[in-house]
């Protein structure tokens, strides 16, 4: 009978713990800063398929998207102000600076109002924070390259664009995979903005001057498809070059594996984070106790899964993840 | 060599060989054919946009064309869905191509004629229109471009990039316009004193109408010889060249307050905007170090070719 009891209470808090009851009735918001490529094109229609389910099934009342049109920190301040003056619980944001939004974040937290970032991470300490390992990102592309080349060589390296952190925290991790792997040289690096055209036409000006035995290129994503065209223009051999699992990518990647085994190896994160901050943020206004700084889980492509990754990955989009609540909760107890 | 030097265009060019020299003794002459072959295609797409902002800026002072990256943009884009890898759409792909050009020069003419907006306002914000509907029409999907004119854009003629030798081509035109038709003269004239030139005759609203036309169906075809070269639309294909397309004319000694114009400058600054970025790629600077020199050797050209005497 005692254990009945028990049970039953144990129960009960359980039924209250689940985020049906507790959250039915709130509004959350995505802030988003910039939606001029097929990354973030992505991560909205990610958010829309996952919100707009929760929002039929009463999990939450309203989980509207906001992009600034132009990618500045004034407008997305402006913004935030807007949302908190609109009486939203929650605000999730891809930031367009890291610093510059904090004074409309702290306006927001004082207001009572839940505010999660993710991708584009903001400092301030009342935020949460979903960030993204890029450091990682970088160091995993030594690993590839030194498993399947153990003899090391020259590589040429395409940075994102200058002056972003971004860029700075994979080349980090580029440089830490370079001191572990001490037989691989970077003998060129150009920027490549993440961008194919721009990618393609840094590599296409370098190239002439380089030495023939490039074995790599390291890239931070978006340009992998770029430099392989350089190559080929060029009338070079094609050097194993790492890629960032854009679809354009992995298609060229399918075809050269089909025609001559081309081995490479893909990695990025999904643009389906934005639900992953979504469910973080919805937990959050549970009253789930969840740490103030989580890590995003990379997304890898493999010689393996190619096919099945291509084949899940829409035409000129991005290798994605759609996360669920189940997820949200595993990144969070992870955290812990 | 004294009436050389004194051509506007002159210094763009010994700029661009400068940086050329630099870059191919890097690997003692081995790389020649590779840099210049790599200069001429990617000069090729700002000479194109180029020429269209370098009619605009001639106009006077506050022209300038904003909206050429997402006109290309949106070219590229249409064209190339429209076309869907069919070798026998490619020249309704460049009709549309081109038609997509006339409707936008149209709206950007409409908003600073009709509603008075000042032209970088009014191409601002065309610009984010455009860039919209780009983004509703496939949202951000790289379609490929049809065999044929992958194979022309990304191929060679005697050892000539191609989209160098329509840049040539279209070149040739805009210089016949420019210095031997009255539609230069026009724009030059109203360049330099819009009123004078009203009062002298010069149709002023149609020259202006057309010159904006012009630059977005330019943006356009380079828009759509991008997405070929690179082997499909992307939503941010243009957007360095916003800047460039500027840059270039500057460079090449186009006056900025309008009223002088030259097409010889603007290949002279597509190829040494391109060269001076390969240059300090190959001798290894860093990203800072190379937006610094860049800037430095761009107010060093400008500096030396505003040196000569006012005619």
């Amino acid at each position: 009978m005692k254990n009945a009891l028990v049970l039953g209470a144990l129960a009960a808090a359980l039924v209250c713990s689940t985020a049906m009851a507790e959250t039915s009735g709130k509004r959350i918001a995505l802030s988003n800063n910039y939606a001029g490529n097929s990354w973030r094109q992505a991560m909205l229609t990610s958010w829309d398929t996952i919100t707009k389910v929760a929002v039929e099934s009463g999990l939450v009342a309203a989980a509207d998207a906001f992009t600034t049109a132009e990618n500045q920190a004034t407008e997305q301040a402006a913004q935030i102000q807007n949302l908190i003056l609109q009486g939203y619980d929650a605000i999730v944001v891809n930031a367009a600076s890291p610093t510059a939004l904090n004074g409309a974040i702290k306006e927001a937290c004082d207001a009572g109002i839940t505010v999660v970032s993710f991708d584009g991470i903001v400092t301030e300490p009342c935020a949460w924070r979903i960030a993204v390992d890029f450091q990682q990102m970088g160091v995993n592309q030594l690993d590839f390259l030194a498993s399947k080349l153990p003899e090391g060589g020259n590589l040429l390296e395409i940075r994102g664009l200058a002056g972003v952190s971004v860029d700075e925290e994979i080349h980090a991790g580029i440089e830490k995979g370079l001191a572990a792997h001490s037989n691989f040289k970077v003998v060129g690096s150009v920027n490549g903005d993440w961008a194919q055209d721009v990618a393609q036409k840094a590599v296409a000006g370098i190239l002439p001057s380089l030495p023939d035995d490039i074995v790599g290129v390291v890239t931070q994503g978006g340009d992998g498809y770029g430099a392989a065209q350089a190559f080929a223009a060029a009338g070079r051999e094609i050097p194993t070059i790492i890629m960032g699992n854009r679809e354009d990518e992995l298609k060229w990647w399918q075809e050269q594996k089909d025609a001559n085994g081309y081995e490479t190896y893909s990695v990025s994160i999904a643009p389906g984070v934005s639900t992953l901050a979504f469910w973080v943020a919805q937990q959050i206004l549970d009253g789930v106790d969840v740490p103030k700084d989580l890590v995003v889980p990379l997304v890898e492509v493999t010689q393996d899964n190619l096919e099945d990754q291509l084949a899940a990955t829409g035409a000129g989009s991005v290798t994605n993840v759609e996360y669920t609540l189940e997820d949200a909760q595993a990144t969070i107890a992870a955290a812990k | 060599m004294r009436t050389l030097a004194a051509k506007p265009w002159f210094w763009s060019f010994v700029a661009a060989f400068g940086v050329w020299l630099a870059t191919i003794l890097f690997t003692g002459g081995a790389s020649t054919i590779g840099v210049s072959q790599a200069a001429l295609t990617f000069a090729a797409f700002s000479i194109i946009v180029g020429l269209g902002q370098m009619f605009v800026i001639t106009l006077g002072p506050g022209n300038v064309d904003l909206s050429i990256p997402s006109t290309m943009t949106l070219a590229g884009t249409v064209a190339l869905k429209v076309m869907e890898t069919n070798d026998g759409l490619v020249l309704l792909g460049l009709i549309l191509a081109v038609l997509v050009g006339l409707c936008i020069g149209v709206v950007n003419y409409g908003l600073i004629k009709l509603l008075r907006i000042p032209p970088i306002i009014a191409t601002l914000s065309s610009s984010f229109i455009i860039q919209s509907t780009a983004i509703w029409y496939n949202r951000g999907i790289r379609i490929k471009p049809p065999a044929t004119l992958i194979q022309f854009a990304t191929g060679t003629t005697l050892g000539i990039p191609n989209v160098a030798l329509v840049a040539l081509l279209i070149s040739v035109v805009i210089w016949v316009l420019l210095e031997k038709g009255i539609y230069g003269r026009r724009v030059s004239a109203i360049g330099q004193n819009m009123r004078a030139a009203r009062l002298a005759g010069v149709p002023v609203d149609g020259t202006r109408f057309a010159t904006y036309v012009l630059c977005a169906v330019l943006a356009s075809l380079a828009g759509l010889l991008l997405s070929c070269f690179s082997g499909g639309a992307a939503l941010n294909m243009g957007t360095e060249y916003l800047l460039s397309s500027i840059a270039v004319v500057v460079i090449g000694g186009t006056a900025v307050a309008g009223g002088s114009a030259n097409v010889p400058g603007i290949w002279g600054g597509s190829l040494f905007l391109f060269l001076v970025v390969s240059m300090l790629n190959t001798y290894g600077a860093s990203a800072g170090v190379r937006l610094l020199l860049t800037g430095i050797i761009i107010i060093g050209v400008i500096l030396a070719a505003s040196r000569r005497p006012l005619a």
